[in-house]
């Protein structure tokens, strides 16, 4: 059973809700329960008219904005221990010495915050030129076909320096070297002539 | 009665801004939107607290790049307007526009104005156009304040108690629901009720004692 307070006040909030729904409806009047206090009536009308929300200056506003925008590109922009997003793809970040450095809670949990990052800003880290970033070795489908081109290149390069040793390689290659420079002959001549060079 | 399975199994309200903050979390420069959204919402409010807009901005200012900040930190509870009051709550009785972004958006708002008052009564700051009693010529919101605070009805809700203030601003200013407003100040549903209904009463006797 609700006493007479909080009924009342029960009132009062079911007329505030339709008061505030009649003006977004573009209705003239609020339906009103008859048993409200007048007064309750009275004063939530006025203040209805006098409290108005009031907006800032444009400028500050703009202001604000492009500082909002300064501390979320500070967020995103200044952690070089994630690997930077480039057209889709990562970019293995360099390790240095100050990545062993002790993470702070954001960095822990795999995120960074506009305070971390600010902090990085405000106290920029010193490089040693006396320690060498370990450089990511590029292993991929480029280097492999590179070696593969090259070992053949070698093995043909062995192959045709090498003389051979059997009387039908010999034939075989003299009726190539016949057919190149006697070009008006016909290959079974030239075969032939190969062949008779050899047994000759 | 619903058994734990059921309840489990009742669909929860969503955040009707948790399609901005998934962006926002997402990449930091999509907090512009929910920015451009509740600016004027968080700014009048440290305005009717304060009443300095200088004052006003500062904390606008200090809200905002708290929320930015703490943006990870933020955790949508679909159920967050059962926990005030200890007891669940039927899922459509929650506010259909309700926001636990807004929530906890402008209890953000709420400690830093808290703050800017502890700060102001201890060292108190007059405004240049204060001391002088000149406002800047081109200053059309100066002039628009002034309007605002001269008003009957201005008067009459900045002389209530802080709390019942509070609420009336959130209520008819922010037009947040009681449920809202209880998850801002930290009371429960009944409290506030309570609190804006006495605020109303108050508010009455003091404009029909000022027109007598």
């Amino acid at each position: 059973m609700l006493g007479g307070s909080s009924r009342d006040a029960r009132r009062t909030e079911r007329y505030l809700d339709g008061l505030m729904d009649a003006e977004e409806r573009g209705a003239a009047e609020a339906p009103m329960d008859l048993d409200l206090d007048p007064a309750v009536l009275y004063a939530a009308r006025e203040l209805r008219a006098g409290l108005v929300r009031v907006h800032p200056s444009f400028r500050f506003e703009e202001g604000l904005a492009a500082r909002l925008a300064q501390a979320a590109r500070a967020t995103q922009g200044t952690s070089s221990e994630q690997p930077a997003q480039v057209f889709g793809s990562s970019i293995a970040p360099f390790r240095s010495p100050h990545a062993a450095a002790p993470a702070g809670p954001a960095a822990r949990s795999g995120r960074t915050t506009a305070r971390d990052a600010l902090a990085t800003l405000g106290a920029p880290r010193r490089l040693s030129l006396t320690s060498r970033p370990s450089r990511p070795l590029v292993v991929g489908g480029v280097g492999v076909a590179s070696a593969a081109i090259s070992i053949g290149a070698v093995y043909v390069a062995w192959r045709w320096s090498r003389a051979s040793q059997t009387p039908m390689v010999r034939a075989a290659r003299a009726a190539r070297f016949g057919r190149a420079y006697a070009p008006g002959h016909g290959r079974r001549a030239a075969v032939l002539h190969g062949i008779l060079g050899v047994m000759s | 009665m619903f058994s734990n399975s059921e309840e489990r199994a009742r669909p929860a309200r969503l955040d009707r801004d948790r399609g901005l903050v998934d962006a926002a979390r997402h990449d930091p420069a999509c907090f512009d939107a929910l920015y451009r959204k509740y600016l004027a919402q968080v700014y009048s409010y440290a305005f009717y607290e304060l009443r300095d807009h200088h004052a006003a901005e500062d904390a606008t200012e200090r809200v905002f790049m708290q929320a930015l900040t703490g943006l990870p930190r933020f955790e949508e509870r679909a159920d967050s307007f059962a926990d005030v009051r200890g007891a669940q709550k039927a899922a459509d009785e929650i506010p259909a526009d309700a926001s636990t972004f807004r929530i906890w958006l402008f209890r953000i708002a709420r400690n830093v104005v808290s703050n800017e008052r502890r700060r102001d009564r201890r060292r108190p700051v007059a405004s240049l156009e204060h001391a002088t009693g000149l406002a800047a010529a081109d200053d059309t919101f100066e002039t628009a304040a002034a309007r605002e605070a001269g008003s009957a009805a201005w008067q009459a809700v900045a002389r209530l108690p802080e709390d019942r203030r509070r609420a009336v601003v959130l209520r008819f200013v922010d037009e947040m629901s009681t449920a809202e407003i209880a998850e801002v100040m930290g009371r429960s549903e009944g409290a506030i009720r309570v609190l804006l209904h006495r605020a109303l009463r108050s508010v009455a006797a003091d404009l029909r004692a000022r027109l007598s």
